[in-house]
């Protein structure tokens, strides 16, 4: 399902303009990752928890310059499914996109 | 662990932010949450434009043990919820370490290598004091920064001479930050380069960072005198005073200014930057560091012309200088020829340069060819004016002149040497 499906199917369900439906949704989406960004993390109900987590710098290969390069550490989006969420897509048999 | 917020701290910022309810904006989350779900059950994913995408990843069955009876049992397939964060929210989620640049790791070169030395005992008590910086390797084996440094003259001499060690050193991921340049090292100097990086933290790779910067100033210095001294009409001073003139024309040929004070920063050996206390300084030291690595092409991005813009426009918009212009055209020279007539709907190359107040010396090379090109392209057409090129050629790479890439007419050259 893509932004627009997505979309278009929010908008069905609150009865909003599909142009308003983008705009709460842009709205919640920078609150949410505004949060993120000063390293709160937050959990929506039956969806999960989203946080941050630092990973540490590590050294890898880089084949074309036949050499380790460091990579630096860095702050990256951790979600953890809810638990409800995660039975009730388990043993879903999945086709494909 | 983070802190966190509650649901409820959520949804009173989100009804804030959209200037709605807080029924509203929660009865709308629960929305979004359910029409998640759907989507998974559905199609296996759901994509949020600018955050992410939420993904079922099917995970097969796998061998595992019971965690509480101890016995073997096999963990049936299933499938696993992933949300893959788009890359606008990973950039801002990593905004506060956005400034730590990946660095390479020189390795000795097989068969070349000479023995390490023992690092010198005071460089081990730096090394232990803060372990936690040293996340690699044991602390304390690399060798002492010194060796790090090539003989001058050596330098000097091997600098043009392309060597597979100067491909391997190039283009790296990180930028040039600074005007200094460590020239490229010839694989039998690259034994003594066995860097501090492999074992080192932060600090490490800092200190090894500043000694080559600091090597590259002295470099320049020796080089500037060398050029002045060997017969050039130009006596230091001259120059001296000529690229202070030039100065809004040029962006920082040579960072004058700091050449004094790297010679009296002492011995190289001094030159460990502070710890994390004061990260500003470390960080700029950081910045001309990655000096070692020698560029041999542009990182570009494509571009493509809108109505009303020309090369100039975009040098400045792009590059930050629109002096840079001719580099443009040297980069583009494919897709136009003449200089003063740019396609529309062009794709330009646009090269990822550091600083336009501090280029580095292949940019520099690179800039000094565009106006160099500019020049060939004047000379035919308008001959009159296409002196000023090849003396902008000199600003950017005196050396260029002395060995020009094509034949130029004498008159043009001595104008070039002597305004």
């Amino acid at each position: 399902m893509n932004y627009n499906d997505l979309i278009e199917r929010l908008s069905d369900r609150t009865g909003q303009s599909k142009v308003k439906t983008k705009e709460i949704l842009g709205d919640a989406l920078d609150v949410l990752t505004e949060q993120l960004t000063n390293g709160k993390g937050v959990s929506i109900p039956e969806l999960g928890t989203f946080s941050t987590k630092m990973n540490d710098q590590k050294k890898v290969y880089n084949p074309h310059y036949e050499a380790y390069i460091i990579v630096p550490q860095k702050r990256v989006v951790d979600f953890t499914p809810a638990a409800g969420l995660k039975e009730k897509v388990k043993f879903l048999e999945q086709d494909n996109e | 662990m983070s802190e966190k917020i509650t649901f409820k701290e959520l949804v009173e910022l989100i009804a804030e932010q959209s200037k709605q309810s807080q029924n509203a904006a929660n009865s709308f989350i629960h929305e979004l949450v359910q029409i998640i779900e759907s989507g998974l059950k559905k199609s296996g994913s759901v994509s949020i434009s600018g955050f992410g995408k939420f993904e079922l990843r099917w995970m097969n069955e796998r061998a595992g043990v019971h965690p509480q009876t101890g016995e073997e049992i096999t963990i049936p397939g299933q499938n696993k919820v992933v949300f893959k964060p788009y890359k606008a929210l990973r950039e801002e989620v990593n905004k506060p370490f956005a400034n730590l640049k990946s660095r390479l790791i020189r390795e000795n070169i097989p068969g070349a290598s000479a023995p390490l030395p023992e690092p010198a005992p005071d460089d081990v008590s730096v090394e232990e004091k803060d372990p936690k910086d040293v996340p690699f390797g044991v602390p304390g084996i690399e060798k002492s920064s010194k060796k790090n440094l090539p003989p001058i003259d050596e330098l000097l001499i091997e600098r043009d001479k392309p060597t597979s060690a100067a491909a391997m050193e190039s283009a790296l991921p990180e930028e040039d930050k600074a005007a200094a340049t460590v020239p490229a090292m010839v694989p039998t100097q690259a034994k003594v380069v066995k860097e501090v990086q492999e074992s080192g933290g932060f600090k490490w790779t800092y200190a090894a960072a500043v000694v080559i910067a600091l090597a590259a100033f002295i470099i320049l210095f020796y080089l500037m005198q060398r050029t002045t001294n060997g017969g050039e009409t130009l006596t230091t001073s001259d120059q001296q005073t000529e690229q202070q003139v030039l100065t809004p024309l040029v962006p920082a040929i040579e960072p004058e200014g700091e050449e004094p004070a790297t010679e009296t920063e002492g011995p190289p050996d001094d030159g460990i930057p502070d710890s994390e206390e004061s990260p500003p300084p470390a960080e700029t030291e950081a910045a001309q560091d990655d000096a070692p690595a020698v560029q041999t092409e542009f990182e570009t991005e494509t571009l493509t012309v809108e109505a009303g813009q020309s090369l100039w426009t975009i040098a400045q918009t792009e590059l930050g200088n629109p002096y840079l212009w001719p580099l443009l055209y040297h980069l583009n020279g494919d897709i136009m020829a003449n200089p003063n007539q740019l396609p529309a709907a062009a794709d330009l190359e646009i090269p990822q340069i550091s600083d336009p107040e501090a280029l580095n010396s292949f940019e520099r090379e690179q800039v000094a060819h565009g106006y160099f090109s500019l020049y060939e392209w004047t000379a035919e057409n308008n001959p009159d004016e296409a002196r000023y090129f090849l003396w902008a050629v000199g600003v950017f790479s005196p050396e260029m002149l002395d060995t020009p890439p094509s034949e130029v007419d004498p008159d043009d050259l001595a104008f070039a040497r002597n305004r």
